[in-house]
């Protein structure tokens, strides 16, 4: 058995030694356990706070993208409901016009065949007044027998025709 | 048989007297326990840190927890931006638990020994009385001990000395209670078995009760100590530093 300090005892040298051995422990657990933990506790911590830098700088461009094609969309609906308005607006105008040519060409055209008519007519007639002047003629020459001059005649009927109406 | 025997340290070696200035000087059971746990405690920290990654895993958190516990701790006690004391504070804190634990390996306690604790207690004593002289100043600090009147400057000094002592005082007794507690314990249940169950081989009796009891005077108390002795470190040096 080797020789024991006393149970409550105060020695300098161990004193010193505890010390030096604290101080030891201190570095140890400074170097080895705060130190790497510190480390990667800011890399992560900075990590995260790019992340987060680069969400918000992504939220802000989206944000501005729909709001761009927010606007855009609006505008894009304005223009459709001009353009839809517009060529309403035409259309009505054309089909007015279309309506006022046609009425307008019905109109002539039933004026042309009026025109029609009363020219056939008066054609007609003069045909019939030709006709019924050579039937005058003929009946006439029968019933007088007498060879009379066909150019008299046919005067003195006409005359007679256009007394009669 | 039945001998007990309550000792200090035991001396395992001495210096060659051929060693200037510490020559001779003995090399306790206790130093070698200590430089187990320092030993320890380098192996724990090297293996909690060892290949650490931005996502933690396993130990890592362990290791991650800690840091942020006792970055916790001090904020608490001492105040913000005292985060240059928390590794010392892990130092106590470890070095502390694990030297008092060490009786459940078959060791004498470190913090069995009174200067260990006085150890640790003179170096808070430092830091309290340089953090006062920091913060206040040299003559702020002398200006301290006549506060509230001037008679009352020798019961200041003898408050501010009597911190380290009963500091470390607080931590050997309740270490060294235990350890005498615990021997008288083993030895009484030994002798007991030799007369009641004497013809076996081995002492009975001792199996049970010494167990119960160590959970209370070795974890309980050392956890218990090593907390004490910490907090009173962080509140002593943080009340420094605010005056």
């Amino acid at each position: 058995m080797g020789e024991f300090l006393p149970f409550v005892g105060f020695t300098p040298w161990e004193i010193c030694v505890t010390i030096c051995n604290t101080l030891i422990t201190f570095l140890i657990v400074k170097k080895f356990l705060f130190k790497p933990v510190r480390k990667m506790m800011a890399a992560r911590e900075e990590e995260v706070q790019d992340m987060y830098a680069v969400a918000e700088k992504t939220q802000t461009e989206a944000e501005q993208l729909r709001s761009e094609y927010t606007g855009r969309l609006a505008k894009a609906k304005e223009e459709a409901n001009e353009i839809v308005s517009s060529a309403t607006r035409r259309a009505t105008v054309r089909s007015e016009e279309i309506l006022k040519e046609s009425s307008q060409q019905a109109t002539a055209m039933v004026k042309k065949a009026e025109t029609n008519i009363a020219l056939e007519r008066q054609k007609a007639m003069n045909e019939i007044k030709d006709e019924i002047a050579g039937l005058s003629v003929m009946i006439a020459s029968k019933v007088v027998e007498k060879d009379i001059n066909v150019a008299d005649h046919e005067r003195l009927i006409e005359d007679f025709i256009d007394k009669v109406g | 048989m039945g001998e007990i025997a309550i000792n200090g340290p035991k001396v395992l070696w001495e210096l060659p007297e051929s060693i200037p200035l510490i020559g001779g000087q003995p090399i306790t059971e206790t130093m070698r326990n200590a430089w187990i746990v320092m030993l320890f405690i380098l192996i724990l920290c090297v293996t909690l840190t060892w290949h650490m990654k931005k996502i933690p895993k396993g130990k890592q958190v362990l290791a991650e927890k800690a840091v942020l516990m006792i970055d916790n701790l001090v904020d608490t006690s001492m105040g913000e931006g005292c985060h240059s004391f928390s590794p010392y504070i892990a130092t106590l804190l470890m070095f502390s638990f694990f030297g008092s634990l060490a009786s459940l390996f078959f060791m004498r306690p470190v913090t069995g020994d009174l200067n260990t604790t006085l150890g640790w207690a003179l170096m808070t004593f430092v830091l309290i009385t340089f953090n006062n002289i920091k913060y206040k100043g040299f003559g702020g600090y002398l200006k301290g001990f006549l506060e509230p009147v001037f008679v009352m400057a020798p019961l200041n000094v003898l408050s501010e000395i009597a911190t380290p002592v009963s500091m470390s005082f607080r931590h050997f007794g309740n270490i060294a209670g235990g350890l005498v507690i615990s021997t008288l314990i083993l030895g009484a249940l030994q002798a007991l078995s030799n007369l009641v169950v004497g013809f076996l081989p081995v002492p009975l009796l001792q199996v049970g009760l010494p167990g119960i009891l160590s959970l209370y005077f070795d974890l309980f108390t050392s956890a218990m100590q090593a907390f004490i002795f910490s907090m009173l470190t962080m509140a002593y040096v943080g009340n420094a530093r605010e005056a």
